[in-house]
């Protein structure tokens, strides 16, 4: 360990969901973070939108407590309204200069009560809302910004541009106004730096053909996001901007300044797709009997969940995805509607629409550059941070590495998945420095007997005027104090201030208070906050009771003063009779072990491996097989043109010879026992090279190991299999091939290898056919596999490349090349690959007539059937999950999707991890997925891993279900409900048991529970029952 | 799909006719195209009849169907008037694809070499035409205004 370096610290640059996703992986694994964020709070683009796809959940619901975490994480250090101006020397000693510009407001003493917004006589276009509407000179950036504090626009200030005014300054109680303040420049040494600052719009305004800017019914997407939300310009009504009414028929444009070689980028964004269906399905929620039409080319839902999303959107909500591309706009002047201008089918429509909403792509940004300058880092031409499909969140700088859209335009899952993945990075950059020590000392903890006299302290909060306004503090307070066992009540002015800490402190040991309650906002902005309060007093955290008077009362009853202030009474009554019945509650602590499981020796399974051991943990990876590879085996060359073999090969090498890594081949899983930093595993080898299912049973030399492996995590890395196609006399006749038999034909062709086995002379084939979709985007595998159009595109262009004049056909449902693979697509065609859309309900046929194959095809456009002889049918076959996925998935006791793959925790925001802790999935097995996606999930998998196995020991949660074996029939109900697997049936006392460490106090077993023989400590029955009574 | 319906061989058609228009100046862009169907939604000619599509003709280009294209009345159909190729997202120049066009089919002598002349003939009158007639429409305009006060 060199101590001479200091603690681990690295710079995260940009704070959207990328950064403060790598902030916290960091952070949760010893190390210092340095958060640099452009604007005033973090949260990035995300917090703009309203909803997500494919799950349609609130985007700020899903995004805030991540933004909340990194804010209240000792190990971050959250640097807003700076950039980074200067990076000098080298890993693992970057000297980074950042330059913080004023915000003319204190962040130390702003409590975010917004009383100046509310005073300032400035308005200005709110950025947030992208201009929409307005807000103050002074405010705050979004209600749920992080962190919470106002920021004065200095170009519009009266007092900055003309020295009057101040009043800001006059109604601000923590004195927080500072109008001294200039720039700063901070120097921070650290060991490596992740770029994670993102990309910009298209500018709407260069496709002026559709009229934005130009007809007032024309919205961005962006814009169209704030419009939907809740918080934003129409408070979350759908609305024409032209007269305020809601549209009776939206459109959408999609591939708005995408895939566009005259106004725009060539590449395809990625997102805007899927993002076009999620607003037209909130669309419908919000607007009864309106008609949506999503005008575009090809409908890209490559993910998880995707494809079955479109559907919906489709059959459910009567969306109408039109293939057509609009090429004009024109405004009806009687009602301000759009007429776009297509093609359908043959014939020219002119349809006229109340909203338009175009769908923009993203790209690069000045601020990229500038960035990339400064960091000495590479950018490709596209504009985006150049990487390499082997190191998808390396740059070209050695310490230094990027995640999220700056690499190219990928969505929310992908962009989190980078984020670990580049956090395992640069955590490997540092092994050698030490973790960064937090040491926080609390005073010893005054026990609470059971006959001991409850003392109750309350501190009712003004929240400046958030609560004040509406509610009458000083009777609420008055009102507290005559309740039973309340012995001291008193008002704040913000209860979360340091100062009202102190004083609560004072009054636990002036009283001897033994339980307390604030009434304030909400228990997620500060409850941790007061916990460590009482904690710092030597009272025990759960003895402590956070009362909502603001969202749940104040701030929806604004027009109600009076009744507002008797609900407020009866909420803190409500408190006072439950923390009669508070216990002291401590969290459990487990040990881990250090050792890492990995099942599967594929891409993603060593990937992850040396990733961990990078870090210096001990790996041990099982493989079914007799060698490592898995399918990479099967590929030869990837879509950019980078040969896949060396790399294998040199993988498969470091891995074996990695002293932390203990290799098993030809060994399964028999058995997994425990639970995070603590699982037995029993692992089966078979010596006559195969393993139990096909073992020859005639067989004399059958001989099977077992083996017990002790470990912390594991990771599920186990892969897919091919489809294997029954269709288009696949198997039956030898002209029809897959595209891996296809691949493995061009290999050979290309080293002039000739094993005297060629069934096919590929310079002589004169006519190929290849069909997409093959066993993918059916009845029975309803999911898209994601890489068969890259693939198909990339084998036709290496035959292009062996033989010039070979005519090949895609047929195609939707040609899926998104991102920057859309490119090669353009590769192909102008190499003459000849592209056929087809749909589901005609697909090609393939005809055997005298020994000619022909496949027949409906050509939508000429509207004829086209009859293809081609010398070789290539099937692009789909991917489907593995037969033991079953098996594997019950002894992880962790759940399959509906589609057979893995089902992570949850598909936006914890693509890698399960709701049971201390397993994680990565590759194929959670998806199918391309080269550098496997390897980013692989890394990301590795640093979710590393945030268990880097801790000495790991705290569950406090608030645990708690069993009253008396009453327990041993039904087994609440171990089917419950989510996490935290509970077990004991075999011999038949009653039910909950594992404290794995517990995350949802309360679902408790709701559940017939014979009340389950509690949630913290809500049990009495305390909730005793709350109730009090009413 | 019925098996049995009429269809096109693919074999039998000229595979290198995109090829050959490529290899002409303004042709480059050809196989750019991605059937988006910008071009035509905006093209003056298909709004009055939907027979022409100027995207229909690329496919029919792309896949050699030579005698097809170059005796079709399609590629004399065209205005010229630029606006697919102002809205084109591949940048394909279908106006001086139909230039090609027309230059192979009088080459080829599919139709009379003075086929150009007739056109800019038909062109013109239709021009003293359309001015006379938004001529008169605009008199009598003015005519029933004054009429009625």
């Amino acid at each position: 360990m060199n101590t001479m370096n200091g603690h681990k610290k690295v710079m995260v640059i940009g704070g959207g969901i990328a950064g403060v996703q790598a902030a916290l992986d960091l952070a949760d694994s010893g190390i210092e973070v340095f958060l640099v964020e452009q604007s005033p709070s973090i949260g990035g683009r995300m917090a703009q939108l309203d909803k997500t796809f494919p799950t349609n959940d609130c985007s700020l619901c899903i995004l805030s407590p991540k933004l909340v975490e990194a804010g209240n994480h000792p190990n971050i250090n959250i640097i807003t309204n700076a950039e980074v101006e200067k990076v000098a020397d080298e890993v693992p000693h970057f000297r980074v200069t950042v330059r913080k510009k004023p915000r003319y407001v204190d962040e130390e003493k702003c409590t975010g009560c917004g009383i100046c917004m509310a005073k300032c006589p400035v308005k200005i276009p709110d950025a947030f809302n992208i201009g929409l509407c307005n807000t103050k000179c002074i405010h705050i950036p979004f209600p749920q910004a992080v962190p919470a504090v106002a920021i004065i626009d200095k170009e519009h200030c009266i007092y900055l541009t003309r020295g009057k005014c101040r009043i800001c300054e006059k109604f601000c109680e923590p004195k927080a106004i500072d109008f001294t303040q200039k720039d700063q420049w901070i120097d921070i040494e650290v060991g490596s730096i992740i770029l994670a600052a993102g990309l910009a719009e298209f500018n709407a305004v260069l496709k002026d053909e559709y009229g934005y800017k130009i007809y007032p019914n024309v919205v961005t997407s962006m814009e169209f996001e704030r419009i939907l939300s809740a918080s934003g310009p129409t408070h979350g009504h759908v609305l024409r901007p032209s007269d305020g009414k809601e549209p009776k028929k939206v459109a959408f444009i999609q591939c708005v300044g995408s895939r566009d070689a005259q106004a725009g980028s060539e590449y395809c964004s990625t997102i805007c797709c899927m993002q076009a269906a999620k607003d037209a399905i909130i669309i419908t929620e919000h607007l009864s009997g309106v008609e949506i039409a999503v005008f575009g080319m090809d409908v890209r839902a490559h993910g998880k969940n995707f494809d079955t999303f479109i559907e919906r959107a489709q059959t459910e909500h009567n969306i109408r995805f039109v293939r057509s591309r609009v090429s004009s706009v024109d405004i009806d002047p009687t009602n301000d509607n759009l007429i776009l201008h297509y093609e359908e089918d043959g014939h020219i429509r002119k349809e006229s629409f109340g909203l338009l909403i175009l769908s923009v792509g993203l790209k690069s940004t000045p601020n990229l550059r500038r960035l990339a300058a400064i960091l000495g880092i590479r950018v490709d031409e596209l504009g985006f941070i150049e990487t390499t499909p082997f190191s998808p969140v390396g740059t070209s700088r050695p310490g230094i590495f990027v995640c999220g859209s700056i690499s190219g335009p990928k969505d929310i899952p992908e962009s989190v998945i980078e984020a670990s993945g580049a956090a395992a990075s640069a955590g490997i950059v540092l092994k050698e420095f030490e973790r960064k020590k937090i040491i926080v000392e609390y005073p010893p903890e005054t026990p609470i007997n059971d006959g001991d006299r409850p003392r109750i302290g309350i501190f009712v909060c003004h929240c400046g005027i958030n609560i004040a306004a509406t509610v009458n503090v000083k009777e609420v307070v008055d009102y507290a104090a005559t309740l039973p066992y309340v012995i001291y009540s008193q008002e704040m002015m913000f209860a979360c201030s340091q100062d009202a800490q102190k004083l609560i402190t004072e009054k636990i040991h002036e009283l001897k208070l033994n339980r307390i309650i604030v009434a304030a906002c909400t228990p997620r902005t500060h409850e941790p906050l007061f916990q460590n309060t009482l904690k710092n007093s030597g009272l025990n955290p759960y003895l402590f009771e956070f009362t909502n008077i603001r969202e749940q009362c104040s701030w929806v009853h604004q027009k109600e003063p009076e009744k507002a202030t008797e609900k407020a009474k009866e909420l803190v009554k409500m408190s006072v009779f439950k923390v009669l019945y508070l216990e002291p509650l401590s969290k459990t602590k487990l040990t881990v072990n250090k050792n890492s499981l990995i099942i599967g020796g594929g891409l993603a399974g060593m990937t992850a491996a040396l990733d961990l051991a990078g870090q210096g943990y001990h790996v041990d990876l099982i493989e079914r097989e007799h060698e490592l590879g898995g399918n990479l085996w099967h590929v030869c060359y990837t879509l950019e043109g980078n040969e896949t073999r060396t790399f294998l090969e040199s993988l498969i090498t470091e891995v074996s010879s990695h002293p932390e890594i203990t290799v098993h081949t030809n060994s399964e899983i028999e058995e997994i026992q425990g639970f995070i930093g603590n699982y037995k595993t029993t692992i089966r080898r078979s010596r006559n090279g195969r393993s139990k299912e096909y073992l020859d049973f005639s067989s004399a030399e059958i001989t099977e190991e077992h083996e017990e492996i002790e470990h912390g995590v594991v990771i599920v890395a186990s892969g897919a299999k091919e489809y294997t196609p029954t269709e288009y006399f696949y198997g039956k006749d030898n002209r029809v091939v897959t595209q891996r038999e296809l691949e493995a034909l061009l290999e050979k062709a290309e080293n002039k290898k000739d094993d005297g086995n060629q069934k096919f002379d590929i310079s002589n084939l004169k006519s190929v056919v290849m069909i997409q979709c093959i066993g993918s985007r059916n009845d029975e595998n309803q999911y898209c596999s994601r890489v068969c159009c890259s693939t198909a595109i990339k084998n036709a262009l290496k035959l292009k490349h062996l033989n010039a004049h070979v005519r090949i056909f895609i047929l195609y449902r939707d040609v899926r090349t998104y991102g920057v693979k859309e490119l090669y697509y353009k590769k192909a065609r102008e190499a003459g690959v000849i592209f056929i859309q087809y749909d589901n309900d005609e697909k090609p046929v393939a005809v055997m007539n005298e020994n000619n194959l022909y496949v027949d095809v409906r050509e939508k456009i000429m509207n004829k059937l086209l009859r293809i002889t081609p010398d070789l049918l290539v099937l692009s076959n789909g991917i489907v999950p593995n037969d033991d996925n079953k098996f594997l998935s019950q002894a992880l006791k962790v759940p399959l999707g509906t589609d057979g793959f893995f089902l992570e925790a949850h598909v936006k925001l914890r693509p890698v991890d399960f709701a049971t802790d201390g397993v994680f999935v990565c590759g194929l097995a959670h998806y199918p997925k391309d080269i550098r996606e496997t390897i980013a999930q692989a890394k990301a998998a590795a640093a979710r891993a590393v945030t268990v196995l880097n801790k000495e020991e790991i705290e569950a949660e406090g608030k645990v279900a708690c069993v009253v074996e008396a009453r327990c029939s041993g039904c087994g109900l609440c171990v089917e409900v419950c989510a996490y697997r935290a509970i077990e049936l004991d075999a011999d006392k038949h009653v039910a048991i909950v594992n404290a460490a794995l517990c995350k106090g949802c309360g679902t077993c408790a709701a559940s529970c017939r014979s009340s023989a389950i509690n949630l400590s913290g809500f049990r029955d009495e305390q909730i029952l005793a709350a109730l009574a009090a009413l | 799909m019925d098996t049995n319906a009429e269809k096109i061989n693919v074999a039998e058609l000229d595979s290198k006719f995109a090829e050959e228009v490529m290899s002409y100046p303004g042709g480059e862009h050809l196989r750019k195209c991605f059937a988006c169907g910008t071009c035509t939604a905006g093209c003056p000619v298909s709004e009055i009849d939907e027979t022409y599509s100027p995207r229909r003709l690329i496919r029919q280009i792309l896949f050699g169907m030579r005698e097809e294209v170059l005796t079709s009345p399609a590629i004399w159909f065209c205005l010229v008037c630029y606006r697919c190729y102002a809205h084109c997202p591949q940048n394909v120049n279908f106006p001086d694809l139909m230039r090609v066009l027309r230059y192979l089919a009088i080459k080829g002598k599919y139709v009379s070499p003075d086929i150009m002349d007739r056109i800019n003939e038909i062109d013109k009158r239709l021009q003293i035409l359309r001015h006379d007639l938004i001529k008169y429409d605009l008199t009598k305009q003015k005519g029933d205004m004054t009429g009625s006060q």
